[in-house]
């Protein structure tokens, strides 16, 4: 007897034109491990508020079909009941918490299911203890890193006994590590609990493998479940980027069975590819980044000397950093959670000073001019697009910054807008938009004033494969027409497909600092797949691209391939307006 | 404001260990006792014993960042009470004649009175800054909540949430910059303007968050019927013993009151400090009480057999 049951689903937002579900059919077993991919606008999301009963509850809207939970339709089932049952944690940790301590945030949902003293007290306690936060119990939830507040999130959520876990992205704001810290606790979760899991995700490297059973989403509907292997192969066939990259390889290559850990990968890897043809890729060319010509390139824009920095509570943020970057490079700026890269990128951006040391930007030290003067030679996009958008159309938005700066009109904002396919919401209001398009929106108000020096905090945070490719593209033409490109991120895969130049931050200080091949291929936490795949076997190995080249295979399905992880750039699952 | 950047911070001191009842006992005694007296030996005793207090918390760092900004006010109120305030009769100073004003008469009166409104102002900077010290403010949420639940939550979420909102508010106007928006300059006019824009972006961000926050919250079964409440702290001899103090403290302050030991007379000329053996015993019973938990804690820290008892 499954343990959930969806019977022909159809669900509209309220005012929405569009089905965010359309006609799903599915069906959980006990103790399932579920992972649902998908484009921005699949309906991921709106599924997993659908198993938690939240949708139509909370969110109103339009709704057909049923969804049985135990052979009970869901509408029926009491409210407490159903948020004992069903456990869901959310991407943002932040808009999670409610209380202002630990054991106070723990307890919260357990004062709302009416438990006694004693019951809560036992399950705070355990709680606490299985995911190692005792000793922070009397903190702040404000105090706590990224990677503790997610933690303390599903902490809260276990405190509840669910018999089934629903997890909407929960590791988009967390670093390499604390990601995978939080999966094998999942993982535990389930192969130790018999925890019933539903995970939709976006970054697929540390989770495909755990799933017993991959849903694919597209526009509201379900269109493949299956097996992780098979998925795979499915997915490559019909041109769908949600794949690993060792699975995608794999998949690629038409071998038969797809591993899904890089310990298989080896395996296969060993037995078909590397015996047969042990010089296959002597003779791999590394690619070389897509730069400005030679003289542009080594125009500095970016001069960092000596430079420290101390936050007024006394915290040592950045100790010592020398970086020199030149027009049209594009780097990478990586590192865990409180290493100093959205410090530096400030520093960069004119937003804070040094204390010691020098930061020239085109030649301008940043300690005599105010950011606002800076703003013609720095773009910034931050973390959160919507700290860009107030005006009440997508052109008056790039207008703004263009107006801000005292810049002719001269063509740009429809050059702007032509460029990030844009031109048909040129009349929308920018918050009536879509997460990517929003983001878009940001970066061409950015990009507007045509700036020497492209600084973006996180930019792939919470987007799909085709968006983080079309974004990836974007940024390798904006560097190769000579504009320095500095991204801070976690998202190891993109920098190692997307980035020349890879420089690593830890405790304030530049641990490591050159090509992507060298800096990527020799980490632990922070190496894409492919190249922990290939380590010791060619370190210049770090996308699925390059290991075709290196192994020499052909692809069955070139297409696939080629579509995969969206080299393209075309995007595909994005919405568009 | 941070919620980190509150002056609360554990480091397993014998006043953070109380139970909230007894630390915000000590508190709310302390800051009724300074207003409702006036007489100068009240408040300076008030004041001792409450540096005493966060002396014990370790938190003279912390007073000290208080004292900064209330010093001046203090300066402030002593230089201006004398000024506007013309009554009494022990005239030190009479200014030369000033247009409009006249001639200002400073008198010892005015600036006794100053001086003890001082004295009042820094006992309550001294009460806020123990407040802060000894208080674990989700402690006291969670005690609060089993008598008003809805309330203590709301008070729980702006906490979280004001710090959140300072922080996005600090970021828009960092992206407004690189944009070109300057806020240094214009005319004021101008400038409202471009601070509108900012707290149209929050505003329209934060409801968005908000319905996040409340879709959180009804997944984990808030509203769903009657809530339990959780209780955490323990109540030892140590609670007793403080809340026993606050509590006797704050009877020795209404006996004084009703027997006027603890007013004083500044106009139209400054009684007498002393007006008998009474005000002394009064006094003394009064602050005996409030320093219970301070020379408690004194002894906790070197007295094993007292540890172990309390």
């Amino acid at each position: 007897m499954p343990l959930f049951k969806v019977e022909n689903l159809t669900y509209y937002y309220p005012d929405a034109q569009q089905p965010a579900l359309h006609n799903v059919n599915m069906s959980i077993e006990e103790g399932e491990f579920l992972l649902v991919v998908g484009g921005s606008g699949s309906g991921k999301s709106s599924l997993a508020r659908a198993l938690a009963g939240l949708i139509p509850d909370f969110y109103g809207g339009r709704i057909g079909g049923r969804v049985f939970y135990k052979r009970q339709d869901i509408r029926q089932i009491n409210k407490r009941t159903l948020a004992g049952e069903i456990g869901i944690v959310f991407q943002d940790p932040e808009k999670q918490l409610v209380m202002t301590g630990v054991e106070g945030e723990v307890a919260f949902g357990l004062e709302n299911l009416g438990l006694p003293q004693a019951e809560m007290f036992r399950r705070v306690a355990e709680v606490l203890g299985f995911f190692g936060l005792t000793q922070l119990k009397t903190e702040f939830t404000a105090s706590l890193s990224g990677g503790q507040k997610q933690k303390l999130a599903l902490a809260s959520v276990l405190a509840m006994q669910p018999h089934l876990l629903i997890l909407d992205e929960p590791t988009s704001q967390l670093d390499p590590a604390a990601s995978e810290e939080l999966f094998n606790l999942v993982r535990q979760l389930n192969e130790e609990m018999n925890l019933t899991i539903v995970l939709v995700e976006q970054r697929l490297e540390r989770c495909f493998h755990l799933a017993d059973r991959v849903v694919v989403m597209e526009g509201g509907q379900i269109v493949q479940e299956s097996p992780p292997g098979e998925s795979a192969v499915w997915q490559v066939k019909n041109r769908l980027p949600y794949i690993p990259p060792v699975a995608g390889f794999f998949a690629c290559t038409g071998l038969s069975g797809v591993p899904l850990t890089v310990k298989e990968g080896r395996k296969l890897l060993s037995k078909y590819v590397l015996s047969r043809d042990q010089s296959a890729g002597q003779n791999l060319v590394l690619p070389q980044p897509v730069r400005a010509a030679s003289k542009e390139r080594d125009t500095p824009i970016v001069e960092v000397k000596g430079l420290w920095f101390t936050y007024p509570d006394g915290r040592e943020a950045l100790r010592g950093i020398d970086l020199h970057i030149g027009a049209g490079e594009f780097v990478a700026l990586m590192g865990e959670n409180a290493s100093g890269k959205t410090t530096l990128l400030k520093q960069l951006a004119g937003l804070l000073k040094p204390w010691r040391g020098r930061v020239l930007v085109a030649g301008l030290d940043t300690r005599k001019v105010a950011p606002c003067q800076l703003a013609r030679v720095v773009g910034y996009l931050s973390q959160n697009p919507n700290d860009y958008l107030f005006r009440d159309t997508v052109e008056e938005e790039l207008g703004f910054t263009l107006s801000n700066l005292g810049l002719p009109g001269d063509g740009r904002i429809d050059e702007m807008l032509e460029r990030m396919k844009l031109k048909r919401c040129r009349e929308f209001n920018p918050r009536d938009l879509s997460s990517g398009e929003r983001q878009r929106v940001a970066l061409a108000s950015v990009m507007a004033a045509g700036p020497q020096l492209l600084l973006l905090d996180e930019p792939t945070r919470g987007i799909d494969y085709g968006l983080k490719a079309g974004l990836g593209s974007l940024l390798q033409e904006v560097a190769a027409e000579g504009t320095a490109v500095f991204l801070v991120t976690h998202d190891v895969e993109f920098a190692a497909e997307y980035a020349g130049r890879v420089v690593m931050l830890f405790d304030g200080k530049v641990a490591c600092d050159g090509p992507k091949h060298e800096v990527l291929s020799s980490s632990i936490f922070y190496s894409p797949q492919m190249s922990r795949l290939f380590r010791g076997v060619n370190s210049g190995v770090l996308s699925l691209r390059e290991a075709l080249e290196f192994t020499g295979l052909r692809t069955e399905h070139p297409a696939g391939c080629e579509g995969h992880h969206g080299s393209d750039g075309k995007g595909r699952g994005r919405t568009c307006c | 404001m941070p919620v980190n950047h509150l002056s609360y911070r554990e480091k397993g001191l014998f006043l953070q260990s109380l139970h909230p009842a007894a630390s915000f006992t000590l508190v709310a005694v302390l800051l009724v006792l300074v207003l409702i007296f006036s007489h100068p030996l009240y408040l300076a005793g008030i004041f001792a014993v409450t540096f005493f207090t966060i002396w014990a918390a370790d938190g003279l760092k912390i007073l000290k960042g208080y004292l900064k900004f209330a010093l001046w006010v203090v300066l402030m109120v002593l230089v201006i009470n004398p000024l506007v305030n013309q009554s009494g009769n022990t005239v030190l100073w009479l200014s030369p004649h000033l247009p409009l004003a006249g001639r200002l008469v400073v008198t010892l009166e005015a600036v006794s009175y100053g001086a003890a409104m001082g004295l009042r102002l820094l006992n309550v900077v001294g009460v806020f800054c123990l407040y802060g010290l000894i208080v674990h403010p989700d402690r006291l949420l969670n005690l609060i909540s089993r008598f008003a639940h809805k309330p203590a939550l709301v008070i729980s979420l702006a906490t979280r949430l004001l710090p959140a909102m300072a922080a996005s508010l600090n970021k828009i106007r960092e992206v407004q910059q690189l944009r070109g928006v300057d806020f240094s300059t214009g005319s004021l006019k101008k400038r409202v303007g471009r601070y509108t824009t900012i707290f149209n972006i929050l505003l329209v961000s934060s409801l968005e968050d908000s319905l996040q926050v409340a879709e959180a919250m009804q997944a984990r079964a808030f509203g769903s019927g009657r809530r339990s409440s959780y209780r955490r702290d323990l109540f030892r001899p140590r609670d007793g013993l403080c809340l026993a103090g606050g509590i006797f403290s704050l009877g020795a302050a209404v006996y004084s009151v009703i027997h006027a030991l603890g007013s004083y007379t500044f106009f139209p000329e400054l009684g007498s400090l002393l007006s008998g053996r009474a005000t002394l015993s009064a006094l003394a019973a009064v602050l005996g009480g409030l320093a219970l938990p301070a020379l408690l804690s004194w002894r906790w820290n070197h007295c094993r057999y007292l540890r172990s008892k309390i």
